[in-house]
């Protein structure tokens, strides 16, 4: 596939110019990097022969400013408008694969890239899937494969007709425009989610009876009466997060995969519906929690502060205490020098928010999880949620019965988290907190100094029971130290270093 | 007809000494409920022709049915005693009035939790034995229990008519059996010897031991025939017993009383010629219809049958004779009055056992003395399923004060720790109610000595709490009880549909309730988990889950799930290093195993990180021959910082080693939890840590580099140190005939079971076989040795230790390389295991 359209050259170059961007942010996924250099030039030149042929509109503009980003600081399938507003752009083009969540304040363009793909296989697949399936098909791509879509239906079309036997139909998600513009307006947002997470009403907005369903760019509408559990899923791509998102959210469909670099049709999926059985032990587990870590893993996803205002809310209402930590990329190293949290809560956008895997010392749980962990009376039903707008949207669940201890299933037994509890210590005046305190630390305890995890109420309980506190304060000779010079090189090995680790 | 009402039993509940909390406990099928039911007869509350045949206690219907007991049941007797019956009563007593607050539990193994529960609440014993078969395992366990809950135990020798019907014994050799068991039962008291409980061994002579016919529903003691005999001897009573037991001789022509058999034909020992002998001959005279010579033996006896009882034959005849001459419930209701403890008397050297607080405190006085007017100390024993669905009784003794209606309680759960507000709940009770078998009575107040249930605190309490005032913020709680047997057998549980969730986590909150052994828990593959006692009771379990707690919904039950342990064989090959992620950090390590033994003193919890560090030092050298000073070098216990592996330091003179102790400790609390081969538990593995090179700066050897290197280094020691699996081995007791033996050998084979010991029982033809069974075997083996035996054997299973899988793990193809692939599937890991190379690393 020649290398002008695969990274969509045109069209680009037609966005850029049609909006009047003059600082254009160029966001590739390290895989992608290679190519950068020869997309700029590509992509600089065609500008420029757009800007001659249209000359006549504007005799004194500016050069168009092309940059490029690499590495990002979160997920590559999010645009990185941090990293852009460093540059002062005023728009972002996001090459490779996308998560597609919508931006706070940039425009941005997908250039998805165009993967190949066998269509007659691919249909003679789905006709294949159809004849044994007695439900309707709702397929569903990989955005890389958006581009042979069209075809793929025409050519399904073709030869149904002379079969004419297919038991189903099949119906096509659409494929998602390429651009996006930020909705500051959290209203629009919403009401556009709404419609996905596909509990809500349907809004004004939406002049068809039926109801809309979004997830990760691609859209599609269903007539009104039906649900997504009438249909069976049919995916074409990898089995990558966008397909784990979409396994996730209609676990309750049959789904079945069409890998196009394999040809093959896989309807194993025994590995992803264990995921979802998983999150439901993290939960569990969250429950369990005392201390929350609020991992801040995107700063573009729009709405992500609003999440880590609920979330906050959410932790401080259920009795536990939350630290917010910014991190981009989180891996079990980096969390493991924070120990005192027994949980942490992963903000960010619907595909890389599922980090599971045993290496973690503590659970990572994604805020609709900790929705579920955290709101008394909420229960695990099966539905879940990704975005952070259906989130926002979800009904809240009333305060929950207070009337019953909660149980956990993790020590099999009713466990009572304090804070839940201050109407029975409400009379506990004041006055007599200090007395109560000098009582506690007065009384005989066993000689323990191990760290049982989930004891602690907070960060500082839980240092003050580590058996190393940090440097002794010399008790003696107070006077300041005088400087020393530092220490130079790298961390491998320091100049006045010579042991060879 | 009723004999007694709430009101009369409401008011003796105030006269603490004329109380008597007594459980029924016994090997299974030596006849508890049966005998039971002769004592609730007494009471009135089911009529005297059916006791024996009713099961009063077995109030479910799968008890029912199997014919066994499952939950244990309480139930509140009163009885009225005569002056004369009283008259050599030493005790304190308030009138003649007694109740008898009683509990039946079951006795097979799979619910010996069930009889923690009742010991916990009661103060006395009655041990029933059957005269055949003799002192069990079960019987041994419970007896063993109730001492260490320093519960005072009697005896009785049950299941007397097989004796006389189905086995008819020679009396001297009846004689024999009889003190045999008695014996045998006193061995295992004796060595329980408590100054505080004083004397726990039961003798005939003494009136401790009674001799019954559950079924019958007759029983004596020799008081008895000592009061029958001691006018007519013209010696008293106490004097007449002693002559009644033992080897104590009497011959009718010579009217002499010996110390040894004369040889003379008529002379015989006391207990067979004044008790054995005339009891056959009645028993005789009724199963042959010789009804012109039973009646003028009844008239002297003073046994006065109605007209339309005379008309009755054989069996029945029999019955009814021996329960009006020998009624069970007076002999054994007698029996509990005279030498069972009153609450008053028995919380005196309870206390100790009972109150974990300092027992110089007003609640450990409150409770030492029974005072009414202290301060509420109540403890739940156990809950019990409400007639209305999801509901529970909360099931428990008080020790000290009042508890009423509407009182505002203090709920201690088995996490509170003084002075803190976890596990805490200040609740009110809705109701107090006390229990009378099937049905229920409420009552205004319940004092301090009986046996209470209350409504309204069920959604706080999971199977047991401390209670007391609101008030009382510095109580202590009670001292949890501990049970004999744990659960091992587990299944997952799921539903079938799979929205009805909410369904099953309710569902399975209400059984974790019902029962004070089963677990619900979560596995981290988010399958729900039921583990129990044991097959049965895990059968019994699900069956409650699915038929009474679920609302219908429907679950699907998974294969048995069995825990496997990871140990080491060796030392560690060699030394193993692995880098920190920055690598600029590395820890070696070596594993080895621990000494015999000292994984389990260490789940015992004689060793742990919380005793006292000169005991620990003391156990290590001397028992499992440590240095001294590595004892002191023990950085941790694990998993749960409590299990039975550890982390001892040895290296010498490293810099900022007591820096990076709190993430080692984090790691490797982590990797014990999940073992390298199939994410099992590690069990009896020690890692030395060898040597240790960090990074100058505090920040490039914090915790995020150290934890997750100290996990990847235990792993890489233990793979290092011939790696192998453990898996739990029942230890099988049967009891059977002779001829069925060869059936228990071939299914113990097919099973991998070996037999320990096989010995026949004396003067018996059964046979006691003590085997050993892999746990994993042991599924179905029930059915499959009463198909062998045809139904003669039948074997109570407990846990007994963890037994090494002697293959390979790591080799591929060997048995316990398959088991490691089969768990690891099961917990949707890859099948193959984490390669060495993945968690050592080259220098």
């Amino acid at each position: 596939m020649d290398f002008e359209s695969n990274y969509d050259i045109a069209a680009t170059s037609d966005f850029i110019r049609t909006h009047n961007f003059t600082r254009v942010a160029l966001q590739f996924p390290d895989d992608l990097l290679k190519d950068s250099t020869r997309v700029v030039a590509v992509l600089r030149k065609r500008l420029q022969s757009l800007r001659e042929s249209d000359i006549t509109v504007s005799g004194e503009e500016t050069e168009i400013g092309l940059y490029v980003m690499a590495d990002t600081a979160y997920g590559s399938c999010c645009v990185d408008e941090v990293g852009a507003s460093h540059i002062n752009a005023d728009c972002v083009i996001h090459y490779g694969h996308t998560c597609f969540s919508p931006t706070t304040a940039l425009p941005a363009f997908f250039v998805f890239g165009k993967a190949s793909i066998g269509i007659a296989d691919c249909v003679e697949s789905m006709s294949q899937y159809a004849l044994t399936n007695s439900k309707p098909i709702m397929v569903l791509f990989g955005l890389e494969y958006a581009h042979s879509t069209q075809q793929i239906r025409k050519e399904l079309l073709e030869s149904s007709t002379c079969k004419s036997d297919l038991k189903s139909e099949v119906h096509f998600a659409d494929v998602p425009s390429p651009y996006m513009f930020p909705s500051k307006d959290m209203k629009k947002l919403s009401g556009i989610q709404e419609e996905a997470c596909g509990c809500g009403n349907n809004s004004s907005s939406d002049e068809a009876n039926g109801i809309i369903y979004n997830i990760g760019g691609l859209t599609w509408k269903l007539p009104e009466g039906q649900s997504m559990e009438d249909y069976s899923l049919f995916w074409i791509g990898q089995d990558n997060s966008a397909f784990a998102n979409v396994v996730l959210t209609f676990n309750a469909c049959e789904i079945v995969r069409y890998d196009a670099t394999k040809n093959q049709m896989v309807t194993d999926l025994s590995q992803q519906r264990r995921i979802l059985k998983r999150r439901y032990y993290l939960v569990e587990r969250a429950k369990d929690a005392n201390i929350v870590g609020i991992l801040v893993g995107t700063l573009g996803v729009a709405g992500y502060l609003h999440i880590i205002n609920q979330m906050m809310e959410l932790i401080t209402a259920a009795g536990k205490k939350a630290y917010t930590l910014v991190m981009g990329k989180p891996n079990p190293a980096k969390l493991a020098n924070f120990p005192e949290c027994d949980v942490f809560l992963y903000v960010s956008c619907a595909q890389t928010a599922l980090l599971d895997s045993k290496e973690y010392l503590a659970p990572v749980i994604t805020p609709f999880e900790a929705t579920i962990a955290f709101n008394r009376g909420s229960q695990w039903t099966g539905a879940y949620v990704m975005g952070f707008g259906d989130l926002i949207n979800l009904p809240q669940v009333q305060a929950g019965n207070q009337e019953e201890a909660r149980f956990s299933f993790i020590r099999g037994g009713y466990v009572e988290d304090f804070e839940n509890q201050a109407e029975n210590v409400e009379e506990e005046r004041e006055d007599l907190a200090l007395a109560n305190a000098t009582e506690k630390a007065l009384q005989l305890r066993d000689n323990c100094n191990t760290l049982i995890k989930g004891d602690a109420k907070s960060g500082a309980e839980f240092f003050a029971n580590r058996t190393y506190q940090g440097l002794n304060m010399p008790e003696e000779n107070t006077t300041p130290q005088p400087f020393v010079t530092g220490r130079k090189g790298r961390a491998a090995v320091y100049e006045d270093e010579n042991n060879k680790h | 007809m009723v004999k007694f009402t709430a009101d009369e039993l409401r008011a003796i509940m105030d006269l603490k000494h004329n109380i008597r909390n007594m459980s029924v406990i016994a090997h299974v099928d030596h006849g508890k409920s049966t005998l039971t039911d002769s004592l609730v007869a007494a009471a009135g509350i089911i009529a005297q022709e059916v006791a024996g045949d009713v099961r009063m206690t077995d109030t479910r219907q799968d008890e029912a049915e199997r014919g066994i007991t499952i939950k244990s049941t309480g139930i509140s007797l009163y009885y009225e005693m005569s002056d004369g019956d009283l008259k050599n009563f030493k005790g304190e007593r308030e009138g003649n009035k007694y109740l008898i607050n009683l509990i039946d539990s079951p006795g097979h193994v799979d619910f010996s939790s069930e009889v923690t529960a009742a010991l916990r609440i009661t103060d006395g014993a009655l041990v029933v034995v059957d005269c055949v078969e003799g002192v069990c395992v079960q019987t041994e366990t419970v007896l063993r229990q109730a001492l260490g809950e320093r519960i005072k135990p009697v005896l009785t020798v049950n299941k007397m008519d097989r004796c006389f019907l189905e086995l008819q014994l020679d009396p001297e050799e009846a004689y024999l059996t009889i003190q045999r068991v008695i014996e045998s039962a006193n061995v295992i008291m004796a060595t329980y010897e408590d100054p505080l409980l004083g004397d726990v061994q039961v003798y005939p002579e003494k009136g401790t031991v009674a001799f019954s016919a559950g079924l019958h529903g007759w029983a004596f003691t020799l008081t008895n025939f000592a009061k029958m005999y001691a006018s007519k001897f013209g010696v008293d009573e106490s004097k007449m017993m002693e002559r009644l037991w033992g080897e104590n001789f009497f011959d009718p022509i010579t009217k002499k009383w010996t110390t040894k058999n004369t040889g003379s034909a008529t002379c015989k020992r006391g207990f067979v010629q004044f008790c054995y002998d005339p009891i056959k001959q009645i028993i005789e005279l009724c199963m042959t219809d010789q009804k012109d010579k039973l009646w003028p033996m009844l008239q002297k006896l003073k046994v006065n049958l109605k007209s339309e009882e005379k008309e009755l034959t054989g069996k029945a005849l029999m019955k009814r004779v021996m329960q009006s001459w020998l009624p069970a419930s007076s002999a054994l209701l007698e029996m509990m009055i005279f030498h069972l403890p009153s609450p008053s008397k028995a919380q005196k050297y309870r206390v100790d056992n009972l109150y974990e607080g300092p027992l110089d405190d007003p609640y450990a006085s409150a409770i030492r003395n029974c005072d009414p007017e202290g301060p509420l100390m109540l403890y739940v024993s156990k809950m019990i399923p409400a007639s209305d669905k999801g509901r529970f009784y909360a099931f428990g003794r008080v020790f000290s004060g009042k508890v009423s209606t509407g009182t505002k309680v203090r709920i201690m759960g088995p996490n509170y720790i003084p002075g803190e507000k976890k596990d805490l709940y200040v609740k009110s009770v809705q109701r107090t109610v006390i229990w009378m078998g099937k049905k229920q009575e409420t009552v205004e107040d319940v004092p301090c000595g009986n046996t209470v249930a209350m409504v309204g605190l069920d959604q706080f309490i999971t199977k047991n709490a401390t209670l007391t005032n609101e008030k009382e913020i510095d109580a202590h709680p009670i001292r949890a009880m501990k049970f004999s047997v744990s659960p091992v057998v587990s299944v997952a549980v799921t539903c079938k549909v799979a929205s009805e969730i909410p369904k099953l986590v309710d569902g399975l909150k209400r059984l974790a309730k019902s029962d004070p052994m089963v677990v619900c828990t979560i596995s981290e593959t988010g399958e729900h988990i039921v583990a129990a006692a044991g097959e049965l009771h895990l059968e019994i379990c699900l069956k409650d889950l699915q038929d009474d707690f679920m609302n219908g919904a429907e679950i699907s039950i998974s294969d048995p799930i069995v825990s496997f342990r990871e140990t080491v064989l060796e030392k560690s090959s060699h030394i193993v290093m692995s880098k920190s992620p920055n690598r600029h950090n590395r820890l070696y390590m070596e594993a080895r195993p621990m000494e015999e033994g000292l994984a389990q003193a260490i789940d015992d919890g004689r060793i742990g990180l919380r005793d006292d560090p000169k005991n620990r030092t003391k156990i290590l050298s001397e028992e499992f021959s440590w240095d001294k000073d590595l004892t002191r070098k023990i950085w941790c216990f694990g998993p749960e910082t409590t299990g039975p592996n550890m982390v001892v330091d040895t290296c010498k003179g490293v810099q900022y080693l007591n820096e990076i102790k709190d993430s080692v400790v984090t790691g490797f609390q982590s990797a014990s939890k999940q073992g390298p081969m199939a994410g099992e538990s590690m069990r009896g593995v020690c890692f030395e840590i060898c040597d240790v090179v960090l990074h100058s700066d505090a920040i490039h050897r914090g915790g995020g580099q150290i934890t997750p290197t100290a996990r990847r280094v235990c792993y890489a020691a233990m793979l290092t140190a011939k790696p192998r699996l453990l898996e739990p081995v029942y230890l099988v007791e049967i009891q059977a005939p002779e001829h069925a033996l060869g059936g228990i050998y071939s299914v113990l084979n097919q099973r991998r079971g070996h037999v320990v010991e096989a010995i026949q029982r004396p003067n018996t033809p059964l046979y006691n076989v003590k085997a050993h069974l892999p746990v994993i075997e042991s599924f179905k083996f029930n059915e499959a040795l009463r198909a062998q035996t045809g139904g003669q054997a039948f074997p109570q299973l407990v846990f007994d230790h963890w037994d090494l899988v002697p293959s390979d793990p790591l080799e591929p193809g060997t048995p316990a390389a398959a088991r490691v692939i089969d768990i690891r599937r099961k917990k949707g890991l890859k099948e193959q295991i984490t390669p060495l190379t993945d968690f050592e690393d080259k220098l």
